[in-house]
């Protein structure tokens, strides 16, 4: 699957890709950006934050599972038995991850602002398509929460980010085994940023 | 599961002490006392309480990194036991070894962060220092086991999320906690599992026991 062909209005993606920090261009860009950088700048940025930054930093993560909530709901008739009950269940998932972050923000003292971004998912014909959107769905997620890790200010924070990314990353293996290629590629789980291209 | 599952058998511990520890499954969990359905051996909680020590006292990265290390090492001497134990199947016998060799890999680079800290690493475990695991006689044991073990290793890692400082030491641990995730993943569904049940919870705290088929 060419997953180019799903993200065809270039607008859209560049929104995407800029409000849920993934390629740096505008938006927040908080939730990630160390991508290309020098270690020295990766250190700086990684500086505690204040409260006000967790909230960028929330929101636009709750920009993602927004995004995945409805990656999940668009492709869920096209899958079919256990299968299709994963997609279901990975759905439950991400819902309970936007309400998590959506608390979250509102006990910070801030307002959720976070939309999902408008994808084209019309490229979406087959289960396969589906499993291996999902997966790079998930893996600009993963990318996205490990870098948010060290940036949040508060240690219950950073633990609740930790559980949410394990489970995205559990999320792909059971794709990726759908998929019939490894399940568990690599011993350290970074994700991709720029696996939606 | 009930926290009734962890059997300890009395050794050269102190009992009563023990239980004083383990007032809750996650405490037990925590201090790496593993159940899986097996019967425990005292003899080695010492060396599993020295370990959560590191963690749950420790006021310096040196001492979380250290207890890390140590849960790594016994995760590729419980893994390298279990993939020449020839009690597994030819596909879980694979994935043993290639869980070793993460777990190896989790080992080296902690290490080496530790290393650069000015710490240094405890000695690797041997098969009989791992409670339990030497006792393990069947598949369903060993992935019992493994699961008990990989939700201990991601305990511990959430509880360094909250007390870590370095910004790389805190993303290499949610790197590798995700890691022993989708190591999780494959035990479930190797217990018989559906792909939805392999993922039960989702916030991964490790402390979904092993499943019930």
């Amino acid at each position: 699957m060419d997953v180019a062909c799903i993200i065809r209005d270039p607008i859209s993606r560049r929104r995407f890709f800029g409000r849920a920090g993934v390629t740096f261009v505008g938006g927040s860009a908080v939730f990630l950006s160390a991508c290309g950088e020098s270690q020295d700048q990766k250190d700086e940025e990684n500086e505690p934050s204040s409260p006000e930054a967790d909230i960028d930093i929330l929101n636009d993560a709750l920009a993602l599972e927004l995004t995945a909530v409805e990656a999940y709901t668009k492709g869920a008739p096209l899958l079919t038995g256990a299968v299709l009950g994963a997609g279901e269940a990975f759905l439950a998932h991400e819902e309970e991850h936007a309400a998590a972050l959506e608390q979250a923000i509102v006990d910070l003292g801030g307002k959720a602002t976070a939309v999902k971004q408008e994808l084209d998912y019309s490229a979406l014909q087959t289960q396969e398509d589906v499993l291996e959107f999902a997966n790079n769905l998930e893996n600009v997620a993963i990318s996205a929460y490990v870098d948010s890790i060290p940036k949040l200010s508060s240690g219950p924070l950073r633990a609740t980010a930790a559980q949410i990314v394990t489970n995205e990353a559990e999320h792909v293996s059971v794709l990726l085994a759908a998929l019939g290629v490894p399940a568990v590629p690599s011993a350290f789980v970074a994700g991709n940023p720029e696996a939606l291209g | 599961m009930s926290a009734d599952r962890l059997v300890i058998v009395d050794g050269d511990c102190d009992t009563a002490e023990i239980a004083d520890y383990e007032a809750t499954r996650r405490d037990a969990m925590r201090r790496g006392l593993i159940a899986g359905g097996a019967v425990l051996a005292a003899g080695t909680v010492p060396m599993l309480l020295r370990v959560s020590n590191a963690f749950a006292q420790s006021d310096g990265d040196v001492g979380i990194i250290e207890g890390a290390v140590a849960i790594e090492q016994e995760a590729v001497a419980a893994y390298d036991f279990a993939f020449k134990s020839g009690v597994l199947s030819e596909p879980i016998t694979q994935a043993a070894r290639l869980f070793r060799d993460q777990e190896q890999e989790h080992a080296n680079a902690l290490t080496a962060a530790l290393e650069d800290l000015g710490g240094e690493a405890p000695e690797p475990p041997e098969p009989a220092d791992v409670q339990g695991l030497t006792e393990l006689r069947s598949e369903q044991d060993v992935l019992a086991f493994a699961i008990e073990l990989e939700n201990a290793g991601v305990m511990a890692y959430i509880d360094a999320m909250s007390t870590l400082q370095s910004p790389g030491l805190l993303k290499t641990g949610a790197q590798i906690m995700a890691n022993e995730g989708q190591h999780l993943v494959v035990l479930r569904l190797a217990m018989g599992v559906s792909p939805a049940a392999s993922v039960p919870s989702a916030f991964e705290a490790g402390t979904d026991g092993p499943p019930t088929t």
